[in-house]
């Protein structure tokens, strides 16, 4: 009886506080902060300033979605990896971390609309001396592991059947790599390879070509479940756009230039 | 709060691909003490010769084994000789780093097991018209790597966890490796890496014991 007891008293104790419970927006907006993963190894989207503060444009979308929210902005870096179980064990509320919007990851975490697309470059180390992407075949390459990119340049080498694939930690590690001559080449995110490649940090890279492949659209991320706080990104991303924020942030930290298009034609989100 | 559901059958579904990987970590472990063993032996052998610049040589490649971290010894077989144009694959990298680290932690446990062994067996040896070479490699070694046994095995458990860090040089095909990639491509982190820990837990498990019953049909007096 004691144990038909406690199991029952369990249940309604189990549904009346998920009935009851304030959702991570409500969380969030009486906590006061908001607290973002954001990359910092990343430039131009995440990265820090002389003085050691993060700054880019991940670091000012998120200062951005605290301000309309009405609370301060927490940045705590992460590495790729490290999103997730940051994510998860609530040391982050929501990740701004350029995070590539796979169905595979989507089983995961909850994404929001797309909050920018990237297209993608080979760079190479100029002693490589390549002329276009497809001479990256039986060539030793690289990128940053589980990215976008480096699971479609993992599958190039796989089709190829001929050269090596090399997955590193950070970017910061692969372009170290390729400065080196470890890797001939790389496959990155065109604006964070142009901002690598002036930032001066790394000698004899080049940027020789466009990447044939899908924009990699990149999303905002928190707990799959907090269907509150989707809600509240997919709006704030349309309201970046529509408030010309979204093109303001874009020349401050990309360049002149038209911003990437975050629509697809023909289907709905 | 923590709030996530686990999904095993999928997770278990990338098992045959993390004991592949482990069959790698096992064998890089396995040639990171082979060498090492070799290196350390050598690297007593320079700190006994009373030659100066030999004991010099192992001291210092000694204490920076011993108290540098293993990260740092990988990262600089692979960058770090890459910054002056060396370039090794990152099984290598690996490879070259924890066999460095070995062979620091075993030369010290080496130097520990002969003192155990009392001067007067190397004199005993010697009137008996063996060379100093000969002492030491017919009565002093073989009771060193007797005394040294268990630790070795400690060794051998510390190469298997030090082949995580493999993924700081480019390696993916180790079981931390392969756990990492298979990570970011699904994000089901805590499902993965609790299988990684099991098979890891699994393998030191087995070497911990193989080592006991090795040593006790071995060494039986």
């Amino acid at each position: 009886m004691n144990k038909a007891f406690l199991v029952g008293a369990a249940l309604a104790a189990s549904g009346f506080f998920s009935a009851a419970q304030a959702d991570q927006l409500d969380d969030i907006i009486s906590a006061g902060t908001l607290r973002c993963a954001v990359v910092l190894d990343f430039p131009p989207m995440g990265m820090r300033d002389g003085d050691n503060n993060p700054i880019g444009f991940d670091v000012d979308y998120c200062n951005d979605l605290a301000k309309v929210l009405g609370v301060t902005a927490e940045i705590v870096e992460t590495t790729f990896p490290e999103r997730i179980p940051a994510l998860m064990s609530g040391k982050v509320d929501i990740a701004v971390a350029s995070t590539s919007d796979t169905l595979e990851r989507a089983k995961t975490v909850g994404f929001s609309v797309p909050y920018y697309a990237f297209e993608n470059s080979v760079v190479e180390n100029e002693k490589a001396g390549l002329s276009s992407w497809e001479d990256m075949k039986g060539k030793t390459v690289g990128a940053t592991a589980g990215t976008y990119e480096a699971i479609w340049l993992e599958n190039q080498v796989k089709a190829w059947g001929t050269g090596t694939f090399r997955p590193y930690q950070s970017q910061a590690d692969v372009f170290l790599a390729l400065s080196q001559g470890q890797l001939d080449a790389t496959v990155a995110t065109t604006d964070v390879a142009n901002a690598n490649v002036k930032s001066g940090n790394f000698a004899g890279l080049k940027i020789v070509d466009k990447v044939p492949m899908v924009p990699d659209y990149v999303a905002l991320i928190t707990r799959r479940d907090e269907y509150g706080m989707i809600n509240f990104m997919n709006l704030f991303i349309n309201q970046q756009v529509r408030t010309g924020r979204y093109a303001e942030l874009y020349k401050k930290w990309i360049g002149d230039g038209a911003p990437a298009d975050l629509t697809v034609h023909g289907v709905y989100r | 709060m923590f709030n996530y559901t686990f999904h095993w059958k999928q997770a278990l579904q990338k098992l045959p691909q993390m004991l592949d990987g482990a069959l790698i970590t096992v064998e890089v472990a396995l040639a990171s003490m082979v060498l090492g063993i070799v290196l350390a032996i050598l690297l007593t052998g320079c700190r006994l010769s009373g030659n100066r610049v030999l004991s010099g040589f192992a001291t210092t490649w000694v204490e920076i084994a011993r108290n540098t971290p293993a990260l740092f010894q990988i990262y600089m077989a692979h960058f770090g000789l890459g910054s002056f144009g060396i370039h090794l694959s990152p099984f290598t990298s690996l490879l070259i780093g924890i066999t460095f680290n070995n062979a620091g932690y075993l030369a010290e446990n080496f130097r520990g097991a002969l003192k155990a062994i009392p001067d007067t067996q190397t004199r005993a040896g010697r009137s008996l018209g063996m060379t100093p070479v000969q002492a030491f490699r017919y009565i002093i070694m073989p009771q060193m790597l007797r005394i040294a046994f268990l630790p070795m095995s400690n060794q051998m458990v510390w190469a298997i966890l030090m082949t995580s860090l493999g993924v700081t040089v480019g390696m993916n095909s180790d079981l931390y490796g392969v756990t990492q990639d298979l990570n970011s491509l699904t994000f089901r982190t805590f499902e993965l890496f609790t299988i990684a820990a099991v098979i890891f837990y699994a393998i030191t498990k087995i070497i911990n014991l193989s080592a006991r019953l090795i040593a006790a049909r071995l060494f039986r007096y």
